[in-house]
């Protein structure tokens, strides 16, 4: 290694000499990223927040959106329990047995004749 | 810190080693510059130079440029509040990095591009594997030591990817060996051994510059 310094030396010169001769559309480019680095830096606050929640929000509402459109639907209306039955009845859907009134299990027997009767008689 | 880091001081390194210890004085002396006090004048100093060393690392223009400009964002960002004198660390560490990714980037990407079949043309030779070469003319054209420097810049990408960093970091941009270790995140021993692997392999490919 007898002349070590002189492929350094002529390397780093050769380094040096190409960055100095930048073209001046990249120097432009370069200048051009510092000063959107510095200003990235010093921009305000509530700035980057909003570069921050505003696609945090779109993200949000798409996925409340979703959500809506493709989770099972359980829309059953919050009313008294007998206003619901009323409902039921009326929709000739089986009763919700986790909402009926423990009272009206007992005679089913009746209310089937009864709702049989009085379907014939409107048949009528 | 990376796995590559090798082990100091290894028989036949020691020669190297200390040749290249005795060029540390000399290379801060001619380098001896003063800390700017400011970002914006300490990216202004650095980013032609940066530029410079990430186009030699990936050999593409753009690539470069794109490394350059996010080293600069990521240091304002994160590191700004930093006293001035790491700022040199941890751009070039930073820009280290950026160039490592893109590296990576670029070689899943030609994996891809050759699974799509796009990999050859109908001659069946080998296709650019990412982006259209850049042909343009560049800047080195009105340098009088074009073609040296492109003889130095293909030397130094044929080096492995630690040598390669060791040599821009150390001797092309002149850190001293604390500042290139903490930029390569590795220790100073394996600075110096990757270094001198560097230089005996240039040696070798550039031996018309002895």
């Amino acid at each position: 290694m007898n002349a070590p310094d002189n492929l350094e030396r002529r390397a780093r010169a050769l380094y040096r000499e190409a960055s100095r001769h930048i073209d001046p559309a990249t120097a432009g480019q370069l200048r051009a990223a510092r000063r959107e680095a510095l200003a990235a830096a010093t921009a305000p606050v509530h700035a980057r927040f909003a570069r921050t929640l505003v696609p945090a929000g779109a993200f949000a509402a798409i996925a409340v959106a979703a959500l809506m459109v493709f989770s099972p639907r359980e829309t059953a209306p919050v009313q008294a329990p007998g206003a619901a039955q009323t409902v039921e009845a009326d929709g000739d859907l089986p009763p919700d047995l986790s909402n009926t009134d423990p009272s009206l299990m007992q005679n089913l027997d009746f209310y089937d004749w009864l709702a049989t009767n009085d379907a014939s008689q409107a048949s009528r | 810190m990376e796995s590559a880091d090798v082990r100091p001081d290894e028989p036949g390194d020691s020669a190297m080693n200390s040749a290249v210890s005795t060029l540390e004085a000399e290379l801060l002396a001619n380098d001896a510059q003063a800390v700017p006090t400011s970002l914006d004048a300490f990216l202004a100093q650095v980013e032609r130079r940066a530029f410079r060393l990430a186009e030699m690392s990936l050999g593409h223009r753009e690539d470069a440029m794109d490394a350059v400009q996010d080293a600069m964002l990521r240091l304002v960002r994160n590191y700004r509040d930093k006293p001035a004198q790491e700022w040199t660390p941890l751009f070039w560490g930073i820009l280290r990095r950026r160039i490592v990714d893109l590296q990576r980037r670029r070689k899943v990407r030609s994996i891809v591009v050759g699974w799509l079949g796009g990999g050859r043309d109908d001659d069946g030779d080998e296709l650019p594997a990412w982006e259209p070469a850049d042909n343009g003319p560049g800047p080195l054209d009105r340098l009088q030591d074009a073609q040296s420097y492109e003889d130095m810049a293909a030397a130094v990408r044929k080096l492995p990817r630690r040598q390669q960093e060791a040599f821009m970091l150390r001797v092309l941009e002149g850190l001293d060996v604390a500042e290139t270790a903490q930029a390569m995140g590795c220790s100073e021993g394996s600075v110096k051994t990757h270094l001198s692997r560097a230089m005996h392999n240039l040696r070798d490919q550039l031996e018309e510059w002895r």
